[in-house]
Order: C-alpha cells, then structure tokens, then sequence
C-alpha cells in the first residue's frame, strides 16, 4: 500500500512536466501578448521594448528553463493582466470553484439518489420511462441555455433567486443547480443499474422471504449497498467539475477559477493559463490517486503492484 | 470486512457534509451583509451599482490600458486636468496652467487635498506620479508619458514639467489613464504591493474591497475637495455574459448595465421602469487599405468604388441596432482637430460603384481582395462583404480570433483590407492619424502622400492651437478624396438604466459615480 502510492506520487512528475511543456507551447504559438498590451496606437519601437521588458525576445527553450526552473518554486511569472504572480491569483479562486462543484454534487446526489432507486423498484413502469426521459433530457441540455432560462425563469420573472456574483447561499442555488443536473442524469441511469442488480441477488430474496416489508428491505439493504458505485463516481466526477466549471461560471459570473481561465485565455493572459492548468492538472493527478487509495480500503480484495 | 468498507463510505459522507455545512455557514453570514448592500428599494438612493463586461486590471492606473478600467478607476484617483462631459478641459487637482515656453508647462496646485489616508497632496505627489509613468517601461501607459523628460516641484503647490520637445498634446495626456496622482509618500512607507493591496488616491469616492472578476466596492470620501459626494457606496459588478448583465438589469440587481447588445435593445424598452440610454464613442470602425504597388486597393478608383458600395447606414440600422452614427471622417466632434462636415454623412451608389470597379479595369468577380477582420465584427464585415460582392468585388473574408488579428495587427501582415474599430483616449486628431506617417505606414497601408506627411509632421509639434486645427481638417479633406480608409460608423455605447437614476453617459465612457444622480422619488 506505502510502496503503491509512493510510487504513484513519482508518477506525477513526468506527467505534470509534460502538461507544462504542452500548455507552455500551446500558449505561445496562439498569439502575441504585447499586442494584446498596448494601445492600437502604439509604435513598433513600444512593442520591442516590451517584448523585451517580458523576456520574449528569447529562444522559446530558453524561456521555457526558465519558466520551469521558477515553477518548481512555485514561481508561474506574473500576470499581465493584475501585475501579480500567477499562482497567487489561481489559488485564490479555487475555493469559489471548489464551493460551486460541491454544491453541484450536493444538488446532484440530492436529485439522482431518489430517483435512481424509484424508477429501479418500479422498472419497466411509466415511472421508469419519465425519469429515464428526464435524465436524457438533462444530460443532453447545454449548461449555458439552461443557466439562461434558470435566470430568466427564476430571478427575471419570479424575483426569488439573485442573478449571478457569488454572495449568499442564494446565489449558490442556480449555478450549482445548472452544474448538477448532468451529472445528477449520469447518476441516475448508475444507481437504477446498480439497484437492478442488488435487487436480483439472493440476499434480497432472502430477506424478502424472513418476510421483512419492502421497503425495509430497499432502503436497509438494497440502497446502501447500491450507493457504493455512486462514491465511486462522485470522486471521479469532482475533478471534472473543479476543471470544467468554464461555462456555468461565466454564465452566472461566478468569479472561480473557469472565469479566471477563459479571462486569461481571451486577454492571452499566458502566466494564468500555465498556472491554472498546472493546478488543475494536479487536483486530477492527485484525486485519482486518492479514489484508487479509497477503492483499496474499501476492497482488499483489489491489489496493485 | 464488511464493517470496514461501511466506515469508509461513512466518511466520505461526513466530509461532504462537513464541507457543504461550512460553507452554508460561511453563506449566512455574508448573506445578511449582501442584504443591506443590495440596491432594493430601501436604500437605493445611497448605493450605485453598475455593471461591466470587464474587470479592472488593478489600482495601478499607470499599469492598465482598458477603458473600462480606467471608467472606475476615475472615482478614486484625480488628474491634475479633467476633462467635462464635453471633453473641455478644467481643472482637477491643478487649478491654473500656462506655457512658459515650448517645452514647459506650469501648472499650480490646489491646496488644501488629502489622500484617502489623510497625507496631503503637494507637488512631490504629482512630480512621483508622472516621472514613474515615463520612465517605466515596462508600464502599459508608458507610450503615452514618454515624451515626459522631468517634472520639477518648483514648490510645495506648483510644479513644471518639461517634455523632450514641443508637445501639444500634454494636456491630453495628463487628462487621461495614466496621469492618475498616486500618493507618493504612503507609496514610499508602505511599498507598490502594499499600496495595490489598499489604494489611496485623492478622487471622490475610497476603494473598499475588489473581488476579482466579481466586484470593485468603492465608498464615500467624506472629506474630498469638490463637495461631499452623492452615494454613499459605488459597487462595479462584472458581468461578462451579456445576456447575463441584462438579466441582472431587468431583475433590479444592478442600476446600469453597459455594453447592452441591440438584440436586447427592445426587451428593455418594454419595461416600465428601465430604460435604454445610448451616447456616441471614441471608436469608428472602418476599413484600411493596403496601398503597396501592385496591391488591388492601391487603385484609387477601386478605394472609391468600395466606398460607393458600402450601405453604412444599412448596417447601422441592421447589425448595431441603430447604435451608431455614418461619418466620412474618424476625427469625431469632441476631438481636436474634427471637421464637422464631413460628420453624419456617407456615400452610397451602387451603381456608381459598379461603373467605377469597370473603369478601374476589372469585370465582375475579378477584383479579388480579402478582408480581415476580428471575431468581434463578424457580423458587420460579412454585411460589408455581400455589398462588395453585389458591386462586383470579389471577397475572402478572414475572420480571426481576437488575439490572432492583433498578432497579424501588429506585425502588419493583413492582406488587402482590414476592418478595425479604432478609439481614441487623447481626443486628439493625431491618434487617428499618426498610422499614414511615412514610417508608420511602412508595410501597413503603405500610403504615402508628401503634402499630408509634412502637415502631420507640422502638426505633431505646432504648439498653436488654431494653425493646428486646420493642419487637421485639411488633412481629412485630403483622406475623403484619397481615402486610405473608408470609414462606416461611429459606435454608440448603449447603456440600460433603471428609472431610479438619471445617467448621461460620457463618449470617453468613463462612470463618474457624481454624474450618475438618482431620481427624486
């Protein structure tokens, strides 16, 4: 178990290394900065001597050591846009994304949990045909249209929940609603599944037979053994949201890390996208590593070597 | 076994209800602060909220280079000169200037202003504040305070500042982002990082919390030279998301919202209590040519038939929803150096266009060109595009990423046309025109025209107002015979408002939160 997730912490190195060198190519061959940092009227001697001021007049390996040998001290450069160092400005936002993905999940196993054991006790039903139909439709329906119409429907119209920013608990419900409903159709279709499954197994019959009540028999012994595989996507699923909150968060102005990024990218911010994808990149690398630690505890019978 | 796995799952539960309950926690609390904040009714007359598509960059207003950073950034930091809603010049933090000769302005100081953290304004501030911007380059505002050789305190309230040569413009400059004072002995004691952290400039209103790409929350000065301001909070919101900041608007979150597209023009018109508020800015689009020899558009007859071919107005009432104003000319009124006659006006004859494109020697589909043009105009260049094309010309139209049209920008590698929307923060006919100086234009337009260059090389230095103005005017009499550009519309911002307030924007689209009034209810 030490040995296993020793080695995995070696793992990271090579991989983080190769996200750096991809991103940190990406970014510089899309577009120029200095251009994007003037005014229109500038000169062709101010554009020299910024491009110089900012280091990129230099062979793009020599920028690259550079920028590897100060990322290791936790040094991305600084941002063109704010003036400050990257990393700062990154750490700074996780937790609003953090906040948001856990709501989402919160909303997620809040909606997916019920329905997934109903349309499975009731399978083959016209039950089970509407919440098949609705999570089809949730899975399918874009984040950003869906974030409008939540706004419209709910803040334009009703008045009852605040528009976007990030404040109070209201204006978590929205965002974290539009963010959850994909994920909670996913989880929907996996716990029907898993409780299909359960509730054909002996055990069940068995209790069934003891002549315990039905429901006794779902809710003690069929769903928590169904909610197993549910964990076990919910960790999958978190790193995604922390990364893939892009669109949600700029529709409800929600000032987290996705905001950050698409920001850094159309003002070619290059500092920030380094850092934001090196981050995000190790929240993966780690999570997995974590979700393989938790199956192993949860299972013995897993082994890895 | 079976215990084991239940405890892990157990815990796994219990985090995500630990940390769903802290930040409930930490919600309620910031919950109820959100509440007295908020523009309801209640307290509508002492809070401003206005709402931007972009954040600040930072306090630094000599590190910034957006407009909308500088449209908050003018509530906090003064500039020595100000300019009024029509672009004249008054005072600010200096009360009277004169020329001493061709390179030194004196400028007097007003007396009597404190910095937000209580230090007094003197002429060690302003002579700090402007050698920094000159002198760092590496500063985005640096091109503009270049020529800024030293400013000197000749005592506590008055200050000259020499530039490397007659300047015109100087007055322009310090009216502008860039010339904002900072406070330079808090700067000294404390450090820039320190001073970015909490800014302190002299302006009306005091920086109280910036939430990056969420809110900049500025609050009264109570002791600011020119009366005490009107709100007692001001609160820039950003919202990106277009569709996003009109809901914010039609919901009441936020009193003025900007950059309201013209599909959502008549969604706002129909409600009761908001309006839609629109003023012409610094910004013309237009097409500029390349007029290197053996270049399609360095044929004048052809300039002449592109212009000829183009319905401006059409596109002003189709793509901008009416939002803009037709002109010969990208010196607008307001600008030094306008003509107005050649304001309000466009020339459009098909026909004409089509008879000309013949002369120039070219059947239909022969005149092959291609335009370039940023993402953010796409629409109206494929409108341009289809006139071109029902006039005989034949169009590529190569829309680019906005970072990669500025890449090709700046390396002057655009084909035959591209399509720009220029602005100009100096209100000054030299910002339009600088680009068809002879050095300028090398491997851009290529254009060259000796009587013009020797007017522009005549105007950047003449320190004579009137001769100045008419080097202008005659340069733009030259341009709409010439016609290095063709020009399609001056842009309007369009702004939505809430009936609470009374909001005249400004076509430098700066938010000064003391001309934004609230309406007596």
């Amino acid at each position: 178990m030490g040995k296993y997730v020793l080695k995995s912490l070696l793992q990271i190195i090579p991989v983080l290394f190769i996200v750096s060198l991809i991103v940190f190519i990406l970014v510089r061959v899309t577009g120029d900065p200095v251009a994007l940092m003037l005014p229109e009227t500038a000169t062709a001697e101010d554009r020299a001597v910024l491009t110089q001021a900012l280091g990129l007049d230099q062979p793009l390996y020599t920028q690259y050591v550079k920028f590897l040998g100060s990322a290791i001290q936790g040094d991305f450069g600084q941002s063109f846009r704010y003036n400050q160092p990257a990393l700062e400005l990154v750490l700074e936002r996780l937790p609003a994304s953090f906040e948001l993905a856990v709501a989402a999940m919160f909303f997620a196993v809040l909606m997916a949990v019920p329905l997934g054991v109903i349309s499975a006790v009731k399978r083959n039903t016209f039950t089970d045909l509407i919440i098949s139909g609705i999570s089809v439709i949730g899975k399918a329906m874009p984040n950003f249209w869906m974030g409008i119409m939540l706004i419209l429907l709910f803040s334009v119209m009703l008045g009852v929940l605040p528009v976007s920013g990030r404040g109070g608990l209201s204006h978590l419900i929205l965002p974290a609603f539009t963010l959850g409903v994909g994920l909670a159709a996913q989880m929907t279709r996996l716990i029907r599944s898993s409780m299909l499954e359960i509730l054909n197994q002996d055990y069940i019959r068995t209790a069934r037979s003891k002549g315990l009540g039905r429901m006794v028999v779902i809710v003690k012994h069929a769903f928590r053994n169904g909610l197993i595989p549910v964990v076990t996507i919910m960790s999958l699923q978190f790193t995604s949201l922390i990364g893939g909150t892009l669109i949600t968060e700029t529709v409800f102005s929600w000032p987290g890390l996705g905001q950050l990024l698409v920001v850094a990218v159309n003002t070619h911010d290059m500092a920030i996208v380094q850092a934001a994808v090196f981050v995000i990149a190790v929240i993966v690398v780690v999570t997995n590593i974590l979700t393989d630690v938790a199956y192993r505890l949860l299972d013995p019978r897993i082994k890895y070597d | 076994m079976k215990k084991r796995q239940w405890t892990g799952l157990w815990i796994t539960l219990l985090a995500v209800v630990m940390v769903l309950s802290a930040c409930g926690g930490k919600s309620t609390s910031t919950n109820d602060s959100s509440a007295t904040e908020g523009t309801g009714s209640g307290s509508a007359s002492t809070t401003l909220t206005i709402a931007a598509a972009t954040d600040i960059e930072s306090f630094d207003p000599h590190n910034n280079n957006n407009t909308s950073s500088e449209a908050v950034l003018v509530n906090v930091f003064d500039y020595l000169i100000k300019n009024d809603s029509e672009q004249k010049k008054v005072a600010g933090l200096a009360t009277s200037w004169d020329q001493v000769d061709d390179t030194t302005w004196r400028f007097k100081l007003r007396e009597g202003v404190t910095f937000h953290n209580g230090d007094p304004f003197t002429s060690a501030d302003v002579k700090y504040t402007l050698e920094r911007v000159a002198k760092d380059e590496t500063l985005k505002q640096n091109s503009y305070f270049k020529n800024i050789v030293e400013v000197k305190a000749v005592d506590d309230y008055t200050v000259d500042i020499i530039t490397d040569g007659p300047d015109p413009l100087l007055l322009n400059r310090l009216s502008k982002m860039g010339a904002g004072i900072l406070p330079a002995k808090y700067i000294a004691d404390n450090g820039f990082d320190a001073f970015l952290k909490q800014p302190v400039g002299t302006g009306p209103y005091k920086f109280s919390k910036w939430t990056k790409d969420d809110r900049v929350e500025l609050v009264k000065n109570e002791n600011y030279f020119d009366g005490e301001p009107k709100w007692n909070e001001v609160v820039f919101r950003v919202i990106p998301e277009a569709s996003t900041r009109v809901s914010e608007l039609l919901a009441g979150g936020v009193d003025v919202a900007s950059s309201i597209p013209s599909t959502d023009i008549a969604r706002i018109e129909g409600e009761a209590d908001k309006k839609i508020v629109k003023a012409p800015i610094q910004r013309v689009l237009q097409l500029i040519f390349r007029q290197t020899e053996g270049s399609i558009t360095a044929d004048p007859k052809v300039r002449e038939a592109i212009d000829l071919a183009i319905d401006k107005q059409g596109i002003v009432d189709s793509i901008a929803g009416g939002a803009g104003i037709v002109t010969r000319t990208s010196v607008t009124p307001g600008n030094f150096g306008a003509d107005p006659s050649l304001y309000k006006t466009s020339l459009y004859d098909q026909e004409k266009a089509k008879q000309l494109l013949q002369e120039a020697g070219y059947a239909e589909g022969e005149a092959e060109m291609t335009i370039s043009v940023s993402a953010q105009y796409k629409e109206q260049a494929e409108v341009v595009a289809a006139m071109l094309e029902q006039a005989g010309f034949k169009i590529n139209l190569d829309v680019l990423e906005a970072s990669a049209f500025s890449e090709r920008y700046s390396s002057k590698s655009f084909k035959e046309i591209f399509m720009i929307g220029i602005g100009n923060s100096l209100f000054d006919a030299s910002n339009n025109y600088n680009r068809y100086m002879l050095e300028e234009a090398k491997g851009e337009s290529d254009y060259n025209n000796p009587e013009v260059e020797k007017l522009l090389q005549s105007a950047l230095v003449n320190m004579d107002p009137a001769s100045r103005e008419k080097e202008y005017q005659h340069v733009q009499q030259i341009f709409s015979e010439e016609r290095p550009a063709v020009y399609l519309y001056q842009m309007e911002g369009v702004y939505g408002t809430n009936a609470k307030v009374n909001f005249a924007p400004r076509s430098d689209e700066m938010f000064y939160a003391d001309e934004i009034t609230p309406v007596a209810q």
